[in-house]
């Protein structure tokens, strides 16, 4: 069995409220080889629930499971196996990209050889001049890229993007789209957007319904068949 | 624990804090603030009562107690910001995708320990020269400072795990710190005090005490780093 394709993400009941808001109640999917479309207006809960999903969060309610050949992960090998890249996500500003790369790879208990860093961050669009400049001075897309290289960076089966074609232009708009497409071949991919073009072709998808309204129901995640 | 996972958690462990370190010295800002408060906390003790002000037989316990007084003061103006600057620059998301709160936590405290013993190397100098200290028993000393500095390191950087996320977290770690900390600092002033006599027996009881401090707040910090560090 391919052990890459064969781990699945599931979500059981998912609920999640800060300061007592609920943001959303009840979402449960199973995420596995693919695409899986995240949709949902601005407050509706969409980065929440994928920082929940990539173990970042914890939920208000239900669970998250990660599994490979019916064997539930856990510790690293839980938390590697999801890659995950969103707005929030912040690298180091005073190291270069190549330097952030080869931190998290040796943080991890990874090999760090220059070239396969050099190699990953061109595989993002980042030249090999850009590479040795400190993040600070990035632009917002060389950033975004440099995203996408630390959600790759173990070369998990399921990756989680948030927003991914966020302050991109058109050369990095076709890298993501590569990096998803190569992602979906040899995994899973779980995306969020608020452009329903990104994920047009998503084998799934999840609309959550967005914030309650004073004295309503909290949103729910639906999971069209 | 394998030998070749023991070698990867210590790589692991090392990581971390030879990120910290890199980014300090880049940036120097830890390192500037906590070896200007040494060095201005030094002339002003000098200045104000300076090797001749009091009598040769006072001199031991004040300078004892000014010397973990200055030592701790720098380092709460370096070490609580180990896990507060990953939360305020938002890396303490990427940092938790990639390895444990436990192993953060060790090499953060292993990156603030390496601080402590920088600002010892600032400080014991300026003691002995500026103050007159006579140590009768350098090595003991060094074993008081080596043990106390130590736990004072493990025991800041899992406060500061613990704090970086409320709102007066300044106000939090002092609050914290401050019973966690009395019993370490008071032990390690008499094992300064007796190190300066040359009674190496008489350290020797609170070199234990340091030194059974440091194992117990190592297991806990170990223990609770999870819990403060992830959501």
């Amino acid at each position: 069995m391919d052990t890459v394709r064969s781990t699945t993400l599931s979500a059981e009941q998912l609920a999640k409220s800060f300061s007592g808001t609920p943001i959303f109640v009840g979402v449960s999917f199973e995420a596995g080889a693919g695409l899986l479309a995240v949709a949902g207006p601005n407050g509706s809960g969409k980065t929440t629930l994928l920082k929940i999903l990539a173990g970042l969060l914890s939920p208000s309610e239900g669970r998250v499971r990660v599994e490979r050949e019916g064997r539930v992960l856990s510790g690293d090998e839980r938390r590697l196996a999801v890659g995950w890249a969103g707005p929030d996500l912040e690298l180091y500003g005073d190291l270069t990209g190549e330097e952030n790369l080869r931190f998290f790879r040796k943080a991890a208990g990874f090999p760090a050889e220059t070239g396969d860093i050099r190699a990953r961050l061109e595989g993002v669009g980042l030249s090999p001049a850009a590479v040795t400049r400190p993040v600070d001075a990035y632009s917002t897309g060389m950033r975004q890229r440099l995203r996408l290289a630390f959600a790759r960076l173990f070369d998990p089966p399921l990756l989680i993007l948030d927003e991914p074609y966020s302050g991109l232009d058109t050369s990095g708009r076709e890298i993501v789209r590569r990096v998803v497409a190569d992602a979906r071949a040899r995994g899973g991919v779980i995306l969020a957007s608020n452009d329903e073009r990104d994920f047009a072709d998503a084998e799934r998808r999840i609309d959550l319904v967005g914030a309650p309204l004073a004295g309503g129901r909290p949103a729910e995640g639906r999971t069209p068949a | 624990m394998s030998a070749t996972s023991a070698t990867s958690t210590a790589a692991r462990i090392w990581a971390v804090c030879a990120k910290d370190a890199t980014e300090e010295l880049r940036n120097r800002v830890a390192t500037l603030a906590v070896l200007f408060f040494a060095a201005t906390a030094l002339a002003l003790t000098s200045y104000a009562i300076g090797p001749f002000g009091l009598a040769p037989e006072d001199r031991p316990p004040l300078q004892a107690a000014l010397f973990w007084i200055i030592l701790f003061f720098a380092a709460a103006t370096g070490l609580p910001r180990a896990f507060v600057r990953e939360e305020e620059t938002g890396t303490a998301l990427a940092l938790r995708k990639t390895l444990p709160g436990a192993l953060v936590l060790a090499g953060k405290a292993l990156y603030n320990f390496g601080l402590f013993l920088a600002i010892a190397a600032v400080v014991i100098p300026g003691f002995l020269l500026l103050l007159d200290w006579r140590v009768a028993a350098p090595v003991t000393l060094a074993a008081v400072v080596v043990s106390g500095g130590f736990g004072l390191s493990v025991v800041s950087t899992f406060l500061s795990a613990l704090t970086a996320r409320a709102g007066q977290r300044n106000v939090l770690f002092v609050l914290v710190a401050f019973p966690l900390v009395l019993p370490l600092l008071l032990t390690a002033i008499s094992g300064t005090l007796a190190a300066t006599r040359g009674g190496a027996s008489d350290a020797w009881t609170p070199l234990r005490v340091l030194i059974a401090y440091d194992g117990v707040a190592s297991c806990a910090a170990y223990l609770l780093a999870e819990a403060a560090w992830e959501d």
